[in-house]
């Protein structure tokens, strides 16, 4: 079985889009996390659920245990709107690390590598030209290999 | 023609490094290895050289600190007393500026100033959208102060390691001739600042509260700790302040200071390790092995000579010469290189000087010039450049010019301040 085989098709987000409409894509669509692709639908990111948080934390507190705890509860409970306008670009940390992607012919091995080393519930599938095709969600692949009987 | 082709390669090297097109540190090691590749220094110098290759003191010491300084963050120390202050302003903007800016320059002499302006800039950027107030001011006006505060001590300011460590001037030569200045010009920057930013000073008293809201107590978790890694942290300040009675080098002491924090604080070594910037280590070590390059080609030894003759016997028109030269170099490339190269050059000219008060003199000349310049542009200093990134990242952004126009007039009072300081103390 190969990766185009499991993937299926998931809403996506760009650069441009404000980080509450990427916040509701992932929780309306209960995805384990966004992929962000650019105006050619190519992966920019692919953004496990945890660090999806980053974009929702306002970096002063990230960068900040400490500062964090000084916030009170009624702030605390509202934080997320401090981000305000800003976009998925605006928020995504920099260095951007490499998208976590594979090719539609990949072996699951492949994959269930790729998703442990990189810690990611969610691969991107791209074509030759780098194109999105769809996407592997850590629980389609493990029911997949769960299916598969020993010998 | 060896010296011709060092010269060549680092002015390639220091170009890339001004416009920062390519990672600096990838700048600095694919020259510093061209040099050794090509034979224009021995690897033996690089390494095992005190005077002409890596400075290892500058290394370790930064090394040392960074480690102190690390697990200092940690303790919520800084979010206490910036948040104290913000609510002893009671929302007054002015205030609440200026208290921001002492904190930012009380600090800065014994922190690093990226550090400072890493643990100041987020509590500010909170408590100036609490108020509904513009945080760019506030966070320029910080950077500013940091770097005046910086100015004072050996271990405020990289260029003062690299100047302490090849002048041989120790930590209370550095509190002796530098923080006299650094305290006077402060006082007139802050008393600039009512004028340049007072567009900033507008707030709205309905957001007062939202300050006081914030539970600056809960910052610190662990008192016992803080007090502990407060008293490593005087103790090392002491063991500088002590090198003429205990004769052990900076480095050596931050070495010391950085495994006795690590013990008191019950710190994971790995953790503590984490806080070490091991990219500007690397910076500095290639940066020190190029500029070895053109030490061992000759190119320094001449252009120090050509200095030396240039100047003849007019000490004070050197000192101004370095400090103004200095402050407008420094401020448009990052002082770091700026004065790792020239600190040799500097060398040779207080090899000439006719006592050693005059040779010290230009030496802080020298300091002030390269300090104080780390204000005049964005890019100037990495604390500069740091703060514009935090900026940016919290929705702050500050362009620029933004900060420039403003770092050109702080740059020009605190050098015409130190000229007029350099000239009365030690050539009058």
């Amino acid at each position: 079985m190969q990766a185009r085989d499991i993937a299926v098709q998931i809403p996506t987000v760009t650069l441009a889009d404000p980080v509450a409409r990427a916040v509701r894509v992932m929780g309306l669509g209960r995805l384990p996390g966004l992929i962000v692709v650019d105006r050619s639908r190519r992966p920019v990111q692919v953004l496990p659920g945890t660090q999806v948080l980053r974009l929702v934390v306002p970096r002063a507190y990230q960068e900040d245990a400490a500062l964090t705890r000084t916030v009170d509860e009624a702030h605390a409970d509202r934080f997320w709107q401090e981000i305000g306008e800003m976009t998925v670009g605006d928020c995504l940390a920099s260095p951007k690390t490499r998208p976590v992607t594979v090719r539609g012919g990949a072996t699951l091995l492949e994959v269930a590598g790729l998703m442990a080393s990189a810690r990611s519930p969610l691969v991107a599938v791209v074509d030759a030209t780098g194109v999105l095709t769809g996407a592997i969600l850590l629980d389609r692949l493990v029911a997949q290999l769960a299916l598969v009987e020993p010998g | 023609m060896s010296g011709g082709l060092a010269l060549g390669i680092f002015v390639v090297a220091f170009a890339f490094i001004a416009t920062e097109k390519v990672d600096k540190v990838k700048v600095v090691l694919v020259a510093a290895g061209a040099m050794a590749v090509l034979g224009l220094v021995p690897g033996a110098e690089i390494f095992f050289s005190e005077h002409a290759g890596i400075d290892w003191n500058v290394i370790f010491l930064l090394f040392g600190m960074m480690i102190i300084v690390g697990i200092l963050r940690r303790t919520g120390a800084f979010d206490f007393l910036a948040i104290w202050a913000a609510k002893r302003s009671r929302g007054r903007p002015y205030r609440l500026m200026v208290m921001l800016m002492a904190i930012t320059a009380v600090a800065s002499p014994f922190l690093d100033n990226v550090t400072t302006i890493m643990l100041v800039a987020p509590v500010t950027v909170v408590v100036c959208k609490r108020l509904g107030l513009p945080a760019q001011p506030y966070l320029i006006a910080e950077v500013l102060a940091s770097n005046i505060g910086g100015a004072a001590t050996l271990i405020g300011d990289p260029p003062n390691i690299i100047i302490g460590s090849r002048a041989g001037l120790t930590f209370n030569d550095f509190l002796v001739h530098m923080a006299p200045v650094v305290v006077l010009v402060f006082i007139a920057f802050v008393l600039l600042t009512r004028l340049l930013f007072r567009s900033a000073f507008r707030v709205d008293a309905t957001n007062v509260e939202e300050v006081m809201a914030l539970q600056e107590r809960r910052a610190i978790t662990d008192p016992a700790r803080l007090a502990r890694c407060l008293v490593v942290m005087a103790g090392v300040v002491a063991a500088f302040a002590l090198h003429s009675v205990l004769h052990v080098e900076p480095s050596i002491v931050a070495l010391v200071g950085a495994g006795v924090m690590i013990l008191v604080a019950r710190e994971d070594v790995s953790d503590a390790l984490a806080e070490v910037e091991w990219p500007t280590l690397v910076f500095f070590a290639g940066l020190f092995a190029m500029v070895a390059g053109l030490t061992h080609t000759g190119v320094i030894r001449t252009v120090g000579d050509w200095t030396v003759d240039f100047v003849g016997d007019d000490h004070f028109a050197a000192a101004t010469g370095l400090l103004f030269g200095s402050a407008l170099l420094g401020a448009f490339f990052d002082n770091i290189p700026y004065v790792a190269t020239m600190a040799p050059i500097v060398e040779d000219l207080v090899a000439g000087a006719p006592d050693a008060a005059t040779g010290e003199a230009l030496w802080w000349a020298f300091a002030l010039g390269a300090d104080f310049g780390g204000n005049g542009t964005a890019v100037a200093a990495s604390a500069n450049v740091v703060a514009l990134g935090i900026a940016a990242r919290t929705g702050n952004r500050i362009s620029f010019w933004e900060f420039t126009r403003y770092g050109i007039v702080v740059t020009l009072l605190s050098t015409t301040m130190a000229w007029a300081y350099v000239a009365l103390r030690y050539f009058t």
